[in-house]
């Protein structure tokens, strides 16, 4: 249970401006970010969980302004950014970091409720099995879950991911949103999902802000998004408006999601 | 008197524009080949006096070359085996266990182990610490200038420098090692933490963790195999410089060696010469093995067993020389 505040969030590399004054408030809700490469999706995130400092503008997180990397808001990465030549487990386990003091983390002496807490994450996006195997020995879909196990040990009540499905096929990318959505739920965490396949989006989104040229395009739910915002955000793309009918009727025809529901 | 002037280009003949080149090219021939007579002249004097030095002359060829002939059977002690000739291995093997050449290689080993070891804080420390993403520019350079410094003097002259402080001893070996671990190895850890991805690093970073476990976790965890196979690289290295230190008094194979040079006895030189080959030659092998393991994406450089032989004279040499 978290409400995000964007206040005016701008940020600008240079003379180019990548997020210009954006503000939002969410709770505790699915919240799909739409847009093109470039859009200032990523600068966006990035920001908010302060891996990149703002030029302009505040994030705040239950009222309490954001500086900083910090455990309550999880992240999850389009390149997963795992480390590849250890186990699941050791990954998963690395959401922990921040409680645990410097010396217990090299050795491993971290609490025995964080150890559990990584395999329960595990659990959660199904690799309980896999949690010994090491992530460079795993699918694409497979590191990606274990990205989202990381960001739940962290106790987060916010997650934020980074067009996590983007480098996935469409299989593993529905399995990969499911998982996500299934652990923002039982974690009760709200989150933030910058995406930039308009089905997928419209499939798991309960609410959709569209960013274009970094400025805030529309902010809407569910029901609002129609195939004129999506022509809007993209301009006229003959394969987004191919989707757009899986966009506007999300419920209708479209199978379940294999996991997650 | 005119035509050698005109000979040499000092005087023109003619006076049009393709006459005057002809007398300068002349005059640039003769100066020429003044300097060439010159140079050989000084070549040749040179030659001659480092002869004289070296104390060259047919005559001890001559006579000197049934000595040689008379040397071939010790290095190579010839027998037969079932009617064929062959070397007697026997020779070599009697004297490898009278005079503990096992044992020697043991010393060998222990040099190149201990040193490893001893320098291995030492390289991390400096390794890390180099790198632009732990320590930033330019106070990184610091520890990379330290690390050149270091390598920039070879082993063996490490272990010279430090006679006064261990004697003429296997310990000195040792120090000199750990001290050239610490610069060589130490250069291998920074340049394999330049190659490292941004992702984990912001990947762990992204859960809020403290400065030294953002370098512990998200960078030294891409290299940590990648480090442990260049240990097992430099311990090779470490063998072979342990073998040639022994040269110079430090103990082990290569002081055998040294005594028996000494004392002209071929064989039990040839006997050495032949385990030191065969150790260098095995520690490489093992070593590849290890790193080939440990490195399964990337490839190592395999040599055949033969080759890891035969080469290990000159990787001996080189290694002892600093020369990487």
């Amino acid at each position: 249970m978290s409400t995000l505040t964007i206040e005016n969030l701008t940020k600008e590399y240079g003379d180019v401006t990548a997020v210009s004054d954006v503000s939002f408030e969410i709770e505790d809700e699915f919240v799909v970010l739409l847009g093109e490469s470039g859009a200032g999706k990523s600068t966006l995130l990035r920001c908010i969980n302060g891996l990149t400092d703002p030029t302009d503008g505040d994030v705040y997180l239950d009222g309490k302004p954001v500086s900083g990397s910090q455990p309550s808001i999880g992240m999850i990465f389009q390149q997963h950014n795992l480390v590849e030549g250890v186990s699941a487990y050791l990954n998963s386990l690395t959401g922990s970091l921040e409680r645990t003091s410097f010396v217990d983390s090299l050795f491993q002496w971290n609490d025995r409720a964080d150890k559990r807490k990584a395999l329960e994450a595990l659990q959660t996006v199904g690799l309980l099995d896999e949690a010994h195997q090491r992530v460079s020995q795993m699918s694409g879909g497979q590191q990606q879950r274990v990205g989202i196990a990381r960001a739940l040990v962290q106790d987060p009540s916010l997650v934020l991911a980074d067009e996590p499905v983007a480098s996935l096929d469409p299989s593993s990318a529905e399995s990969v949103m499911g998982y996500l959505k299934k652990a923002a739920r039982a974690h009760q965490v709200t989150a933030l999902v910058s995406l930039h396949q308009v089905n997928i989006a419209a499939h798991f989104g309960e609410r959709f802000i569209g960013l274009r040229d970094g400025w805030l395009l529309f902010d809407v739910e569910q029901d609002e998004l129609t195939p004129d915002l999506i022509d809007d955000l993209y301009g006229d793309v003959e394969t987004v408006g191919l989707t757009e009918q899986h966009a506007a009727d999300p419920a209708s025809e479209r199978p379940e999601a294999r996991v997650g529901r | 008197m005119d035509r050698l002037r005109t000979y040499l280009g000092l005087s023109t003949v003619g006076d049009s524009a393709v006459d005057e080149k002809l007398t300068e090219l002349k005059r640039r021939k003769i100066l020429r080949r003044l300097w060439t007579g010159l140079v050989i002249v000084v070549g040749a004097v040179l030659f001659d006096q480092s002869l004289q030095t070296v104390g060259f002359s047919f005559r001890e060829l001559i006579t000197q070359f049934p000595f040689f002939l008379e040397a071939l059977p010790q290095y190579f002690p010839p027998t037969t085996y079932f009617g064929l000739p062959f070397i007697d291995v026997m020779q070599y093997w009697q004297f490898m266990i009278e005079a503990d050449l096992f044992g020697k290689s043991q010393v060998t080993m222990a040099i190149a182990f201990a040193g490893t070891v001893l320098g291995l804080p030492g390289a991390l420390l400096f390794g890390i610490l180099a790198s632009e993403r732990v320590v930033p520019y330019p106070f990184n350079f610091v520890f990379r200038l330290t690390m050149s410094m270091i390598r920039a003097i070879p082993a063996l002259v490490w272990a010279l420098i430090f006679i006064p402080l261990g004697g003429v001893s296997p310990f000195t070996g040792m120090l000199a090692i750990m001290v050239d671990t610490t610069g060589y190895l130490g250069r291998l850890f920074t340049d394999e933490l330049e190659e490292i991805g941004d992702g984990p690093i912001e990947g762990i970073e992204s859960t809020g963790a403290a400065k030294t476990q953002i370098i512990s976790f998200g960078m030294l965890s891409q290299v940590f195999r990648q480090f442990i196979a260049w240990i097992a690289f430099d311990l090779e290295h470490n063998v072979r410089v342990a073998i040639s230190l022994g040269l110079i008094g430090a103990g082990g194979l290569g002081l055998e060696l040294d005594i028996q040079r000494k004392t002209f006895n071929y064989t039990e030189m040839m006997a050495c010469i032949i385990l030191i080959v065969l150790l260098a030659g095995s520690v490489e092998l093992l070593s590849q093995r290890v790193r080939s393991y440990l490195r399964d994406e990337d490839e190592v450089e395999k040599t055949g067993v033969l080759e890891a032989f035969l080469s290990a004279p000159r990787k001996i040499v080189e290694s002892a020389a600093g020369r990487r």
